[in-house]
């Protein structure tokens, strides 16, 4: 599964970011392989997303969301 | 004692650290008013410098911009990157971070030892930690990363004392972070990380919940709401434009009663004459035309700054990000596009911060239409010349419906013209939009302060120079012909009929017409006649391209060379004006209009296009930009005059 597909207020774990530029600018900004990661809110309009990770709290596209591989927590 | 001796070499510090961890306070607080922005050679990412005594050695500090890690994703980050890498080798870093969020700061700190560079630790925002129930074991820290930590509260000015006297007995130390090296950047990132992570847990208790951020994520649910989200947004803006035309009106006046009297006051003081004649009508009239500007410039100025240093335009920017994409922009274009109606200058110098260079480039294009400050005041003076003030429709008062119209069109222009670019414009580069959303936090007043200081100035001087220049060119143009032709108008007047002071006002408009100012003027008369516009509009238009808030100066002085006892307002003049051909009022309804409408769209900012230049690095785009400006403009114009004539 992707981030992009979990819904308003559901958590995940980090498994994997397929865009490398992209995984070393969230892992900077506190986003970890193996860290939990929270959809906090979705924009109005649908795109992009608030996402937050401990007290990490960023927005992010969805076309970015879709290369984070994430283990849903059920 | 201590001694203030020259034997002290100066040292050298530089401040890095992540976004939004009070970095900037505490070089305000270390620098005080000892400061300059630069430029770092080659780009316009500002450079900002300054510097303290200390038991009299002289500390240079240098403030570099906020970057997340050595691995830089903007033009922003690779400076700082770029600058770190080459400091000398007994230049001292300072690496400020966040106490709250040392896991995550701390990655930016353990490159920068592995870069065998002399580190200072710096751990701001103590009484955040306190409220939020944190603790931290300093020394245990200490130990852990080889490296002396000073805590300090920058806002409330605590531990500057003890990071000046760190930085004075630093002793060079010999240290390192991660030895093993991986070639994978994300790998090696992850080693630092998890490294990282284990020495925080062990230094690092917690004993409650976080307040600040429950009640960042409170505000957020309002703040970005679909609904009230939006409205928050629009009257926010609302609330701006109406302290800019309202709260500022009062110094305003002020400013320019002032000036009218100082006029007076210096005209009976020195003897009649050129002198006199110049620095009254040239160089007071135009510094006058600049210096009334202040207060709105400052309170724009004020509420930008403020909605930034709280962490609202993080906010703003999350929701425009999806409608701003749609026109080739993004997110991070709300910035520059907001600040583009105090100036464009330090608008698309912010536009660095959008990754994708498409979007920055197209950012950058349409900004100038937003409108500036500086059409403000000839919004305001033409405006006065079709609607007198208490005019209304309905509640509102029709000059500043008329002011909110033209805001509006320009805004309008602006995204539309983006939406054109994207269309022409290639790239294949990806457009991300990652950005933080910092906890919300009072705005820190004194930072405010030195933003608005800072901005004035670079006002004040930087345009005063063109401004005053441009004045005085404009004077002696406007005061001397080629020839003996001013003599001949003197003899053609001799033996008028006429009492002396309509003479005179007969021979200032000839003089005028004969002089290179009007040879100017009267040679680009045929291109904007059908525009509405005469020669002495032709004039302003020409000098107006240094800067537009020229155009008032260039009225005052065109007008006043008529008016030798500077009795009437340059607003009266400009009513009384008449055609040199037809005899016919000048400001109709349609040149008015036209003459508006033409300042919204033109491009004429030297000082703009310097700085497109250089952020582009390319002649190209201020040419294009001129040139696509200045046909909307022709074009616009030319429409409107015919609508209403």
């Amino acid at each position: 599964m992707t981030l992009d597909q979990l819904p308003e207020n559901k958590t995940g774990i980090i498994k994997q970011i397929n865009d490398k530029n992209l995984a070393i600018q969230l892992l900077a900004m506190g986003f970890i392989l193996g860290g939990e990661v929270k959809i906090e809110r979705i924009a109005p309009l649908k795109d992009p997303i608030l996402i937050t990770s401990g007290t990490n709290y960023i927005s992010i596209r969805k076309s970015d969301a879709k290369n984070i591989d994430i283990n849903p927590d059920l | 004692m201590p001694t203030i001796s020259s034997k002290n070499k100066p040292k050298n510090i530089v401040l890095i650290g992540n976004p939004n961890t009070g970095k900037s306070t505490l070089f305000n607080s270390l620098t005080g008013l000892n400061q300059k922005i630069g430029n770092f050679p080659g780009v316009t990412v500002d450079k900002k410098t300054g510097s303290f005594n200390y038991k009299g050695t002289k500390i240079n500090v240098v403030d570099l911009p906020g970057t997340y890690s050595l691995a830089p994703n903007s033009e922003d980050e690779r400076v700082a990157k770029n600058y770190i890498e080459n400091t000398n080798k007994d230049d001292l870093i300072i690496v400020v971070v966040d106490a709250t969020n040392l896991k995550r700061n701390l990655l930016l700190f353990s490159q920068i030892i592995d870069l065998d560079k002399q580190v200072l630790l710096v751990l701001n925002m103590m009484d955040l930690l306190q409220k939020n129930k944190q603790e931290i074991n300093f020394d245990k820290l200490s130990k852990s990363l080889n490296c002396p930590i000073i805590p300090i509260n920058a806002i409330l000015n605590k531990g500057i004392n003890q990071l000046k006297e760190a930085v004075y007995n630093y002793k060079e130390n010999k240290n390192s972070f991660l030895i093993n090296n991986s070639s994978k950047t994300i790998d090696e990132t992850m080693l630092r990380i998890n490294k990282i992570n284990k020495i925080v847990d062990d230094v690092f208790t917690e004993n409650g919940k976080n307040k600040s951020y429950l009640l960042t994520k409170k505000i957020d649910n309002i703040v970005t709401h679909k609904v009230y989200g939006y409205l928050i947004f629009f009257g926010i803006l609302l609330f701006i434009f109406q302290a800019i035309f309202s709260w500022a009106s009062y110094p305003m006046d002020l400013i320019d009663n002032g000036f009218s009297l100082l006029c007076d006051y210096v005209s009976t003081l020195l003897p009649e004459g050129i002198a006199n004649d110049l620095i009254v009508n040239g160089i007071l009239a135009g510094l006058g035309g600049i210096v009334i500007f202040v207060p709105q410039i400052a309170i724009l100025f004020a509420f930008i700054t403020i909605l930034e240093d709280t962490g609202y335009m993080s906010r703003v920017s999350f929701l425009m990000d999806r409608i701003l994409r749609q026109f080739g922009l993004n997110g991070k274009s709300v910035i520059p596009l907001l600040s583009s109606t105090a100036c464009a200058i330090p608008a698309i110098m912010g536009a660095r911060t959008i990754a994708n260079y498409k979007e920055r480039l197209i950012t950058i294009m349409v900004a100038p239409l937003i409108s500036c400050s500086a059409r403000i005041p000839v919004y305001t003076i033409l405006i006065a010349l079709i609607v007198s003030e208490d005019e209304s429709y309905g509640i509102f008062n029709l000059q500043g419906l008329l002011v909110m119209g033209l805001y509006l069109l320009g805004f309008v222009t602006a995204l539309l013209s983006a939406w054109v670019m994207k269309l022409i414009i290639k790239s294949k580069e990806k457009s991300t939009f990652t950005l933080e959303m910092p906890v919300y936090r009072a705005p820190r007043w004194k930072n405010v302060g030195f933003e608005i200081l800072s901005k004035v100035k670079v006002f004040l001087f930087d345009a005063g120079k063109i401004i005053i220049a441009i004045s005085i060119i404009l004077w002696v143009l406007s005061s001397y012909a080629p020839g003996n032709k001013f003599e001949e108008i003197n003899e053609k007047y001799s033996n008028s009929s006429l009492d002396k002071s309509e003479t005179n006002v007969l021979i200032a408009s000839d003089k005028l017409e004969a002089s290179y100012a009007g040879i100017i003027g009267k040679t680009i008369e045929p291109a904007i006649e059908p525009l509405g516009f005469d020669w002495k509009i032709g004039i302003s238009l020409v000098t107006s391209f240094a800067a537009r808030e020229v155009f008032v100066g260039t009225m005052a002085t065109l007008y006043s060379v008529g008016d030798a006892d500077n009795t009437l307002s340059i607003r009266e003049k400009m009513m009384a004006a008449t055609n040199h051909k037809t005899g016919e009022k000048i400001y109709t309804k349609a040149t008015t209009f036209s003459l508006l409408i033409f300042y919204v769209f033109a491009m004429q900012c030297m000082a703009t296009l310097a700085i497109v230049y250089r952020e582009t690095n390319s002649i190209k785009w201020p040419v294009i930009q001129v040139v696509y400006m200045g046909a909307l403009a022709y074009l616009s114009s030319l429409l409107v005059y015919s609508i209403f004539s």
